[in-house]
């Protein structure tokens, strides 16, 4: 899997300051999970993290605080260097990313999918407080009511793909959208199209049969 | 008795040495010389956070025990000393401070995959920043960008939060950081 739709470089900085919702650094995460080109461009934005807190001007801690610490790693050897990684098992289908399964379980068998529209099913993730996290099945060849977001929506593509005006987005591609952003995306033909989103706000949809689903859907 | 700071403290390759030397040898004071040094940052960082500061004292001391413990598997051909520290601060700070419980074994398991080689073979690039060069790159940002900057890593503040704050559009906060980005992108990585 090599996505080609990255997140804007401007949500990699805010991941990397921990400036991110946990809905949205969950999907953040998946996606850094399949592309190494991010992992490598988090390992920038970190940097200029780094580089802030060496240009800081240090606070004083209270006395006593190196002679704790001294005691401290007395206490613990330091850790033995991990062997390098095997091989990772051989990739199973029916894995979700890791870092999602804290929020929907591992297994896309086992998904607990529930209706909400002609075509669409939905999966609201478990203990996310903060804006919203979401799994949404579409089925294959169909098209989204037009939309537009009231806020920021980071969408990634984990199985089946859709077309929209910027572009194929296929498993592992990531959308990232904010207010100014007016799409209508049609899902491939073939499989369903399973992806996982964040939303900071409710989307919008535009025309009056989606005006009229958006009480029932409520995404 | 403290030790104090050493002067070529923005020599990045001198502390890569002394992680170099806590990791081969357990090299205790090593270890307390940068303590000296990144503690009272650390400290900085964490209270400008929101951490009071007891709290954040706490955490401090956490991040260095993280460091004694994992010195050996720092690599200073992926990551200068301070990024390093920055990123255990960080995450110790969203897993006890936000409460989320996932972050830690997310980003630990995020670092493994980089010490496997990829499907396609590609090795991930090396960065490796020169401090005195990106030093220069933030202080040369212009203002507003560089205080977006700060806002996002110091307070933690989301887009939409800076957006209010300074009175812009949310797409104005965006293109902005993306520029100061850009800006700062050429001093991140080693001349090839």
């Amino acid at each position: 899997m090599k996505p080609h739709h990255h997140p804007d470089i401007a949500t990699l900085m805010a991941y990397s300051a921990g400036a991110l919702s946990s809905a949205f650094s969950a999907v953040v995460s998946a996606h850094l999970s399949v592309c190494r080109t991010c992992r490598d461009r988090l390992r920038d934005t970190d940097a200029i993290g780094g580089q802030l807190l060496n240009q800081q001007e240090g606070m004083p801690l209270s006395p006593g605080a190196h002679e704790k610490l001294l005691a401290r790693i007395q206490q613990y050897a330091p850790d033995a260097v991990p062997a390098p990684p095997e091989t990772p098992a051989r990739h199973d289908p029916d894995l979700l990313p890791a870092p999602l399964w804290p929020y929907f379980g591992r297994s896309y068998r086992a998904l607990p999918w529930k209706w909400i529209g002609p075509g669409i099913h939905h999966i609201r993730a478990r203990d996310v407080t903060d804006d919203h996290l979401m799994l949404l099945r579409v089925a294959p060849g169909r098209s989204l009511p037009m939309h537009t977001h009231g806020g920021n929506e980071l969408t990634m593509i984990l199985r089946g793909a859709y077309d929209d005006t910027l572009g194929h987005f296929a498993p592992g591609d990531m959308a990232d959208l904010d207010c100014d952003t007016e799409h209508q995306p049609v899902t491939a033909p073939g499989v369903p199209c399973i992806c996982v989103a964040a939303t900071d706000a409710p989307l919008r949809f535009s025309g009056w049969l989606a005006r009229m689903l958006q009480p029932m859907v409520r995404l | 008795m403290p030790l104090q700071a050493p002067q070529n403290t923005d020599d990045p390759a001198y502390w890569s040495a002394q992680v170099g030397r806590i990791g081969a040898q357990h090299d205790t004071d090593a270890f307390m010389c940068l303590f000296a040094h990144f503690g009272p940052r650390l400290q900085r960082y964490l209270t400008g956070m929101g951490v009071p500061p007891s709290q954040a004292e706490e955490l401090v001391q956490e991040a260095m025990l993280r460091v004694w413990r994992r010195a050996a598997q720092f690599d200073p051909c992926r990551a200068n000393v301070s990024t390093w520290l920055f990123r255990i601060a960080r995450n110790l700070y969203i897993d006890s401070i936000r409460g989320e419980p996932h972050w830690l074994t997310v980003q630990d398991d995020l670092e493994m995959l980089d010490a496997l080689p990829s499907e396609d073979g590609a090795t991930s690039a090396e960065s490796f920043a020169d401090g005195r060069g990106l030093d220069r790159a933030i202080d040369d940002l212009p203002p507003q960008q560089a205080r977006m900057i700060r806002m996002s890593y110091f307070e933690a503040k989301s887009h939409s939060e800076i957006a209010r704050e300074l009175n812009q559009p949310l797409g104005t906060v965006k293109s902005s950081l993306r520029r100061a980005f850009a800006r700062l992108q050429g001093a991140l990585r080693k001349a090839p």
